[in-house]
Formats: structure tokens, sequence, C-alpha cells
């Protein structure tokens, strides 16, 4: 009887981590290319979704909105937080951190941590609305505020 | 004799005493299956929970990039915390007398389980705080020292090394050894620091962890968990309760000494019946007076509750328990309960074997009165260290005669000679636990009585080959 729920559990358990395991192994958000600067392949590579998001902006903004824009500072409990924006043709080609929490080592080392995890969040899902880092949340809080005021400077 | 409340008619007892043996075999070995399958699911949840905390986790973006030895020890810091976090809301459930646990595995099993988790509990909090430490420091490149001062000025921290060590204190209060030496009142204070331990360690959850990051899952999962761990507290350890004793309202009305240091407690209400209260169940109770207020008793029904009577039976075991026999009729009392799985319904065998010693008869007494029986089913076996240790024995006898149920008494000191649950004498005759009941093995045993004895009883029912689902065991400490 106990072996029974014994074998049970861990064969459940088990399935249930597999399952875990396979939708943290395929990101919700698909990243485009790694490096930074070569805007062209950045935008050529951003998903469909994202794709048409931009286009309907662009419908409203003007077509081609390009240059860096600068978000507000965000201030987190453990120091503010702001980023800025690349723009080529409507499009979010690459996100810097300008600040990052700093409050402390633990603080700093979550911000490095978590910074291109967002980073590549952000250039794939083409907006502010992306996931929170797990073990930083109030980075990626002060991210994404910081993010979502740089995209509404820059129009898209 | 005694005012004893009458035998009631439950309406779920639908087996009349008339019930053929194989339609009440069937319908024990139904109950039976069904009660174990119920308990191995409850398992399998309690599995379940834990996995889906970590799988949530996995699924979250940042929990695949590890990074160098750093990152593998922050990530198993962390699902040792996320496993921990997770037990401990099991070991509330299991602490929250919830009717379908009682029902199907016992709440002194379930006690059993949420003590044997303490332990594990607390190893995996340790190894969640010592791992975390040295991930972090490992990836920052300082020390273990630097880095528990770093995490101690990082917001929240410290309220979760408050958590850790309130669950140290809640650990440590509770091992034998410790608890043996500690009064009940200080031991249960201690315990309940358990509930400002779970409280205090959500901030860092909050804000360190992520679990709880709005608009993730695991916010989702680990809320339901909270809710449902603290809501079944809430609503099985204060709201029933109070229910009841508003219902029922309660007062002694009689205290009735029948053998120095044991007291029959005669209580009225109303509509007790109700209270589905089965023989062989018992309640908490707290007595509403100056100097009994603060200890809740938990003492077994000693007859089964009429309509607006009831009677428990009490010995003076615990300091507590010694001032009950003072008690004034009026006093108000309050009942948790009834719980207990010592009755007719966990039966799984055609014949009935009770036995008990001293103040042990109270259930077992409770329990030939409440169950259907056929002429020779019952054999009942009664056990008193002294000629005044025989409680209740004149109204079990007289209830034992009107079943058709055979009963034998053993009177003396145990044995010194060696562990036996039998005193010399018997022991020198060749008495065994099958020359009194030679139908054992198609029997259910149920055995009550102080720890160390009924436990020697149960052992000799093993090894007699009784199958483990036909015992049935209630303890106290003596």
């Amino acid at each position: 009887m106990r072996a029974r729920a014994v074998v049970g559990g861990i064969v459940s358990s088990i399935a249930v981590l597999v399952i875990g395991w396979q939708l943290g192994g395929q990101p919700a958000v698909t990243a485009p290319s790694q490096s930074t600067t070569s805007g062209s392949s950045a935008s050529g590579s951003g998903s469909s979704g994202s794709g048409s998001s931009g286009s309907t902006a662009s419908g409203t903004g003007g077509s081609s909105v390009s240059g860096t824009f600068t978000g507000d500072a965000t201030q987190t409990r453990y120091g503010p937080v702001q980023v800025r924006i690349t723009v080529a043709g409507g499009k979010i080609t690459d996100v810097t951190a300008l600040q990052l929490t700093d409050h402390d080592g633990r603080s700093v080392q979550i911000s490095q941590q978590a910074a291109p995890i967002l980073r590549q969040e952000a250039l794939a899902a083409q907006s502010a609305s992306i996931q929170a880092v797990s073990g930083a949340t109030f980075t990626s809080e002060g991210y994404t505020t910081s993010l979502q005021s740089a995209i509404d400077k820059a129009g898209l | 004799m005694i005012d004893t409340a009458r035998p009631t008619a439950h309406p779920l007892a639908a087996a009349p005493a008339t019930e053929p043996l194989a339609v009440a075999a069937r319908r024990r070995d139904r109950s039976r299956r069904r009660r174990s399958a119920t308990t191995d699911l409850l398992g399998i949840f309690a599995w379940i929970s834990a996995a889906v905390a970590v799988a949530l986790w996995l699924a979250s973006p940042g929990s695949h990039s590890v990074v160098g030895i750093g990152g593998w020890l922050t990530d198993a810091g962390i699902v040792a915390g996320l496993i921990a976090t997770d037990l401990v809301l099991v070991m509330l459930v299991l602490a929250a007398r919830v009717p379908l646990v009682d029902r199907t595995f016992g709440q002194d099993t379930a006690i059993a389980v949420h003590r044997s988790l303490g332990k594990p509990v607390l190893y995996l909090l340790l190894a969640h705080g010592a791992l975390l430490t040295l991930g972090y420091g490992a990836s920052a490149g300082t020390g273990p020292i630097a880095e528990t001062i770093a995490l101690f000025s990082t917001p929240d921290m410290p309220l979760a090394y408050l958590g850790l060590g309130l669950f140290v204190a809640v650990v440590v209060s509770s091992l034998v050894a410790v608890r043996r030496r500690l009064p009940y009142e200080a031991w249960h204070v201690i315990h309940l620091l358990s509930y400002a331990a779970v409280l205090v360690a959500l901030p860092h959850m909050l804000s360190a962890g992520s679990v709880l990051a709005a608009g993730t899952w695991q916010r989702a999962y680990w809320i339901a968990l909270y809710v449902l761990a603290l809501g079944l507290i809430a609503v099985y350890r204060f709201a029933v309760p109070f229910v009841v004793t508003v219902r029922h309202r309660i007062r002694v009305v009689g205290v009735e000494p029948i053998a120095p240091g044991v007291v029959s407690i005669h209580l009225a209400g109303r509509d007790l019946d109700r209270l589905g209260a089965r023989g062989g169940q018992y309640g908490v109770w707290r007595f509403w007076t100056a100097t009994t207020w603060w200890y809740a008793h938990p003492v077994s029904f000693s007859a089964v509750p009429g309509r607006d009577r009831a009677r428990i039976t009490v010995r003076d075991l615990g300091a507590g328990s010694s001032r009950l026999g003072r008690i004034r009729p009026g006093a108000f009392v309050s009942l948790e309960g009834p719980y207990g799985l010592f009755t007719s319904r966990a039966r799984t065998a055609p014949y009935l074997a009770l036995v008990a010693s001293g103040i042990g008869i109270t259930p077992v007494r409770a329990l030939l009165e409440d169950t259907d029986l056929r002429p020779g089913e019952a054999t009942v076996l009664l056990r008193g260290s002294d000629a005044q240790q025989q409680y209740l024995w004149r109204e079990t006898a007289d209830l034992a005669a009107t079943t058709g149920s055979r009963l034998f008494a053993m009177v003396g000191h145990r044995a010194r000679s060696r562990a036996t649950w039998m005193p010399e004498e018997d022991l020198r005759r060749g008495v065994t636990l099958l020359s009194v009941f030679p139908r054992l093995l198609e029997s259910d045993l149920y055995v009550c009585g102080p720890r160390a004895w009924s436990d020697l009883v149960v052992r000799e029912a093993r090894l007699a080959g009784v199958p483990e689902h036909q015992i049935h065991q209630e303890r106290f400490e003596s």
C-alpha cells in the first residue's frame, strides 16, 4: 500500500518534472541573434508575430522610426534601472541597460545574470510585455517599466 | 448504576445485526480498498505538489541558463527551498485535522507522517540557505561569510533567517528526547511559532526569489497552495470546532470519581447524537474554568453520545488532567472532533478481538456498544495492573453479555522477567494472544492502552501473522 503510493508518486513526479524541463527547454521567446549591433540581421530574424505588431505601429507612427531612445530611470528597492533601445525601421534591434540594480553585491550579480535574458525576451517580443526572470523580480519590473517608456518615446 | 447515554442509530451504520457474513465481508473489503486507494492517491498528490513546484520553476525564464559551479549551487538551493516550502505546506495540511484525512488513514497516522517530515524539511531548509550562500559567493567570488553578511543587508533576508531559526526551534523542541523533558504547554507554544515561521519566510520569496512574481504560473500555483493549506487550518482547526461548540452547547453536569485518579465527566448538550461520534472516537476537550481553560485534552468518549447526554472518562495522566477532577457542574466545554479511526468503520475481518488496558478501556467500551455483533463475533480482553484499575469493567461485562461476546480479564502487573504485555502468572500458564482469541487471524484486533504495552500486544499479533490492515491501535503515553 505504501509502496504503491511511493512508486506512483515518484513516477508522476518525474513525468511532471520532464514536462517542466521541456517547457523551459523551449524558451517562450525565440531569441534572435546574439550580436548586439547588426541591426539588419536582428530585424530580419524577428519572429512573424512581432513583425505584425511592428507593422501596425508603423502604420500610425511613420514607417521608419530609427535611432536610439532612452527610457526613464525607474526606482526599485535595489536601485535605479534604466534602459536605452536602438530602433531601426520601426523595430527594436537592441536594448542596452544603462543602469541596473546595484544596491549590493547580490543585486549586481542578479542584474548581470538577468539583463541578457531580459534583453533577449524584449527583442523577441518587440514590446515591454515580457516575463520576469526567476530570481530577479525587481530588476525585471524596473527593466520593463523603463523599456516601456523608451518604446513610448520612440512612438512604436 | 451509571447514567450512561443510550446508543443511537447512526444513519450511516446501515448494516443490520442480521447482515450475512459474506455481505459484511464484501462491504468491508470494498471499504478497505477504497480507503487504501484514497490514502495512496493523497500520497501521490503530495509528491506531485512538490514536483509541480519544481517543474514550474524549470519552465520559467532564466532557470536553464546555468553558469558555472555557482549557478549549479544556486539552482540546487532554489530547488531545495521549493521542495521544503511545499513540504511545510503538506505538514500543515496533515495537522489540519481534515475529515477526509481522518476518515481514510486516521489523524494519528497523519500526525506520524507530519512528524516524520519534520527533520527532512529542516535539512532541506538548511541546505537551501547553505547552497544559495555558497552559490552566490562562488558567482561573486566572495567567501561564504562575506556573502552571508551581504545577504543580511538584503531586504527581507533578516526575516528569512528569523524564519529558519524558528523552524530549527520547532523541530528541535519536537525531537523525542527534548519533547519528553518539556512541559506540554512549552512545546505547544514553540510549535505555534511554525505559523510565524511560514509567514516571515514569505517576503523573501517575493523579493529575493521570484516564485510570486506577478503574472506567472508560479505565482498562481503558490498562492493556491498557501490558500489551500492555511484555509484548511482555518476551517478545520478553528471554524468547525467553533461551530460545533456553539451549536451543541456542551456543559459539565457531573464529575463522578470511579477509582482513585479516574473520573467520568458527564456532559449535557443539544443534539449530541448529531455530532456523528462513533464508538471508539475521541474529542479534544477544553473546559472553560479558571484553572483548565488553557489546556485541551484529547479524551475518548466512554459511551456513545445520546441525544442530550455524553460521557468521557479521564485518568490523571498529565498535569492538566488532574485538575479535571475538580471541575464544577455547569462548566462550559468546547469540543474539537470527534476524531479517530478506532471504530467499527475501519473493520476488515469477520471477527472482532478487543484488548484494553487500564484507562484504554474507554474507546473499547464505546466501540463494543456501537458495533452490531453476532453472538460469538467479538471477544474482549481486559487488563488491569491491580484490582483498583478495573475501570468500567462492570458495564463492559454487561455490554459483552447483551451482545453475546466473550470476555476475559487479566489482573496483575506486567512480568518484569522479559518484554511482555502479560502478568507473570498468565505468562507461566502459557497464555498467548491466540489462546485468548482462537480466531485471531480472521479478526480485527483493536488494542488500546499505554504505548509500551500496546506495542508489545501488536508485536505478538504481527508475529502470529495478523495482516497489518486488521490491526487497529490507539496508544497514549503513560
